[in-house]
């Protein structure tokens, strides 16, 4: 498991290396507003072409960039009904404390789980490597947690089946 | 705590403070409600301090569940098997309850031991009254009296407007329970609990339980059912129980487990979201930690906090770290 996700994780993080090179850039058509271009999509030659990495049909990641902010999109493997509402209810609760995060987008893009939006000042203000490797541990940390979820669901539900039927012997 | 216990904690306080200060009689009047809508009514007045009057409410029946007289089937005589002369039952009951009682104190055992019991089993008046019609198909079983009623479906209510099935057939009992949970999230989470319940059953410890089936249809038992009945989000669970099972005093706790199925079920489904909570918590704590390290400064944040490598503690210090540990 670990191993056949680190290629996928390694071609996420060897993109956004090349994609994070942003700069400050006010906005063209407002005086003295400056806002991520990848949001507003006003002016196409400020954009770059997306990127989307798909590990499988369920897991893939979506980068897109503009000259100053960069949106990376993230769609996380759900294979039955259980770890569809445990990712849903764990990203929910991520996107709920999106403040404290800073980079991360209150709402994920349309088709995907979660997503980051990452501006010229968040590179400003925290190292560039340091913030690829945050993203990538956030994805392992979150495949992680959710099997770990299911798991502690599952010892729960045969413990309360065990001492439920104990009870009849 | 993993299983439900039968006495009602709060009614169980009650009574036994009232028993040891019965000299000082002091007016009582107290309403509360448990799980799956069952309320409960406690008076007591200074002019007879022995006397105690209890009221129960169950939840409303469905259609296809049978009262007579707004109490289940054969729960009068359970009542009276199970107390004696201690409870008398008033009728009518009082308005909005489906049974009243009058406890009468003084006719509690002398010996402290059977007080105690007696006081328990007062307190787990809820079983003896909504157990009793599964209490009495249970015992044919026991007793193996083949009665003509075989393979008809019995209704007995459990939630407000929801029932469980019973169908009595020779040499043992099924017991369906259609699972309903209003939440999404609650029945999905119940269905994979639902399924462990049909894996441990296969484990080796546990062959002599009984016969646990869960399916997302309704099972064949219930053909007779109302449609309305056999709507049901987290799919049906069957037991069957046999004679084994209701042996002697296994008979109580089956009676109570059985109708405390689904209480037992969102009661775990509950906790585990609770649990899944805490989990949540935490691991958003470690994520935001990853973050602030890609800050440049972060290190000197962290060595601005510690500046020296001891701390002198002082007797406040100590105090309230080892409060906060607690």
């Amino acid at each position: 498991m670990a191993n056949t996700s680190r290629l996928y994780l390694t071609c996420i993080r060897n993109t956004l290396e090349a994609a994070m090179c942003l700069q400050n850039f006010p906005c063209q058509e407002v005086e003295r507003h400056n806002k991520p271009e990848v949001e507003l999509k006003t002016s196409p030659e400020l954009l770059l072409n997306p990127v989307l990495i798909c590990r499988n049909e369920a897991e893939k990641c979506l980068i897109d960039s503009s000259i100053n902010s960069l949106r990376i999109s993230l769609k996380v493997k759900q294979a039955d009904e259980l770890e569809n509402i445990l990712t849903k209810k764990f990203l929910r609760f991520l996107s709920m404390r999106a403040e404290a995060f800073q980079v991360l987008r209150r709402k994920p893009v349309q088709g995907y789980d979660i997503s980051f939006l990452v501006t010229n000042y968040h590179c400003e203000e925290m190292q560039k490597h340091k913030l690829i490797d945050f993203i990538v541990q956030f994805m392992e940390d979150i495949d992680k947690e959710i099997s770990e979820l299911k798991l502690s669901v599952n010892t729960r539900g045969r413990l309360v089946a065990t001492e439920f039927l104990k009870q009849f012997i | 705590m993993i299983l439900l216990q039968s006495p009602s904690r709060y009614l169980l306080q009650i009574l036994s403070t009232r028993v040891q200060n019965l000299e000082k009689g002091v007016e009582l009047d107290c309403q509360w409600i448990e799980f799956d809508d069952v309320r409960y009514h406690i008076q007591a007045s200074v002019k007879n301090p022995n006397l105690l009057v209890l009221s129960v409410s169950l939840p409303t029946p469905p259609p296809e569940t049978v009262f007579f007289g707004g109490l289940p089937p054969e729960a009068i005589e359970a009542i009276k098997a199970a107390y004696g002369t201690v409870v008398h039952i008033l009728d009518p009951p009082k308005d909005g309850f489906n049974l009243t009682v009058k406890l009468n104190l003084s006719k509690l055992p002398p010996e402290e031991e059977h007080r105690k019991a007696l006081l328990g089993k007062i307190a787990s008046i809820r079983e003896v009254v909504q157990g009793a019609p599964l209490r009495a198909v249970l015992k044919q079983l026991v007793s193996r009296t083949v009665k003509s009623d075989l393979n008809k479906l019995i209704s007995l209510v459990h939630r407000p407007n929801e029932s469980f099935f019973v169908v009595p057939q020779a040499e043992k009992v099924t017991v369906v329970f259609p699972m309903r949970f209003k939440d999404s999230i609650d029945s999905i989470l119940a269905t994979s609990f639902l399924q462990e319940f049909v894996d441990a059953r296969r484990t080796a410890g546990l062959g002599n339980a009984p016969q646990c089936m869960w399916s997302p249809s309704p099972p064949q038992e219930l053909k007779e059912a109302p449609a309305e009945a056999l709507l049901a989000n987290a799919g049906f669970v069957s037991f069957v129980i046999s004679p084994r099972h209701v042996e002697g005093r296994k008979l109580d706790r089956t009676v109570w487990s059985l109708s405390t199925f689904h209480a037992y079920v969102s009661y775990h489904v509950k906790c585990s979201e609770g649990f899944m909570h805490t989990r949540m918590r935490r691991r958003v704590e470690s994520l935001i930690e990853a973050l602030d390290r890609a800050k440049p400064d972060w290190k000197k944040v962290k060595k601005a906090v510690q500046t020296r490598s001891f701390k002198r503690l002082s007797v406040n210090d100590g105090r309230a770290s080892s409060n906060s540990r607690n």
